[in-house]
């Protein structure tokens, strides 16, 4: 097993702009995964492609039995297995943004 | 195509081979039968199948014209047009002056065995209905 | 997600139901005049994966009648039961993959 690696911490100089600029807690709404920010940017597009890709197995899952049900010959099977697909796709989608939350609430507990 | 389409054409066979048992049950209960309202022995009675495409009643109007899949229907029933057989029974009621009485050209033995033929491919039908349903039946236990 | 592990058995099950709906076309004109066996190339359609309706062939080898039919009912009540077989084996197959995924989601709602 290799070595734990230690983040390397060091004390910030009296000049430097964690000692100068004014403290404000940032409040829920004003945070903003923006690109700038270091892993943020990444982190909003995986999540936004998430939420399209859950949008669009929902849909393909009401055409599918739109189609099973209107007689156009659409396989029950094919249809059973788009709805599963949606229903999964949107249960993990919700855990994953449950987890999310729970994160970044627990972080802003921790930021004082 | 659904499955539920073959459901359909496992009926349409159903339905065709019925048609023809009952056909040759009455063939074979008139193979003595000499005498007709219409006039003449009994004259024997035949199905014809033709291959037909099969629209369940939940089908669109779509799918039903371009890819209903093939069942079967009874086409025509022909009756047989040639002369009775002639046998000698000079006493029988229905003898003519020359005491010949016509008979129904009809081979009990022969639509005996269609008939048997019949019976199976009627059960045939009934095997695949209840395969298809089972099918159907899986997929739906899919959702649990 | 589900796509990888589930699209192949849907294939599947498609191609078993398009074979199923075949066969009972054959039951069910076991005795019409003329009638040819229609089946699929299980295999090439399988592997080839082509999008859209399988192709409906002619089957080889058939006993032909006097009124031009060639339906084997022994063959087609064969192939009806292993077709339904398979189809149940596939099902069975997808039902837990769905709840293995299922139970994964869950398990890892505790927090």
């Amino acid at each position: 097993m290799p070595a734990p690696v230690f983040p390397h911490f060091t004390a910030p100089s009296s000049t430097s702009p964690a000692y100068t600029a004014p403290v404000t807690a940032p409040s829920p709404d004003t945070v903003r995964l923006s690109g700038e920010a270091s892993s943020g940017g990444g982190f909003q597009e995986v999540f936004a492609s998430a939420i399209r890709q859950v949008e669009s197995m929902g849909q393909d899952a009401s055409a599918s039995v739109e189609r099973f049900l209107s007689g156009d010959g659409e396989d029950l099977h094919t249809t059973v297995l788009a709805t599963q697909r949606a229903e999964l796709a949107f249960e993990m989608f919700q855990q994953v943004r449950n987890k999310v939350v729970n994160a970044y609430q627990e972080i802003m507990r921790m930021q004082m | 195509m659904s499955l539920f389409s073959a459901l359909s054409v496992g009926a349409s066979g159903m339905a065709a081979q019925r048609a023809r048992a009952e056909l040759l049950v009455e063939n074979l209960a008139n193979a003595e039968t000499t005498r007709t309202p219409e006039g003449g022995p009994y004259r024997r009675k035949d199905v014809v199948f033709e291959s037909a495409s099969t629209a369940s009643p939940f089908s669109s109007v779509f799918d039903a014209q371009l890819d209903s899949p093939t069942g079967v229907a009874v086409s025509d029933i022909v009756t047989d047009t040639s002369d009775p057989e002639r046998r000698y029974m000079p006493g029988h009621p229905d003898a003519d002056r020359d005491g010949y009485v016509a008979f129904p050209h009809i081979n009990p033995a022969e639509d005996m065995v269609d008939l048997l033929g019949s019976s199976r491919s009627y059960e045939a039908n009934v095997a695949a209905i209840g395969a298809v349903k089972d099918m159907i039946q899986r997929s739906i236990d899919l959702f649990r | 997600m589900l796509d990888r592990l589930a699209g192949q058995l849907e294939q599947y099950m498609d191609l078993l139901s398009t074979r199923q709906k075949l066969v009972a076309s054959n039951i069910a004109n076991a005795d019409t005049p003329g009638y040819r066996t229609r089946d699929i190339d299980f295999q090439f359609e399988l592997q080839n994966a082509v999008a859209g309706e399988p192709q409906t062939r002619e089957v080889a080898g058939l006993q032909m009648k006097n009124d031009g039919n060639n339906v084997s009912l022994d063959r087609e009540s064969r192939l009806l039961a292993e077709n339904a077989l398979r189809f149940n084996v596939a099902a069975n197959l997808l039902k837990v993959q769905i709840q293995s995924i299922r139970s994964a989601i869950k398990e890892g709602q505790s927090s």
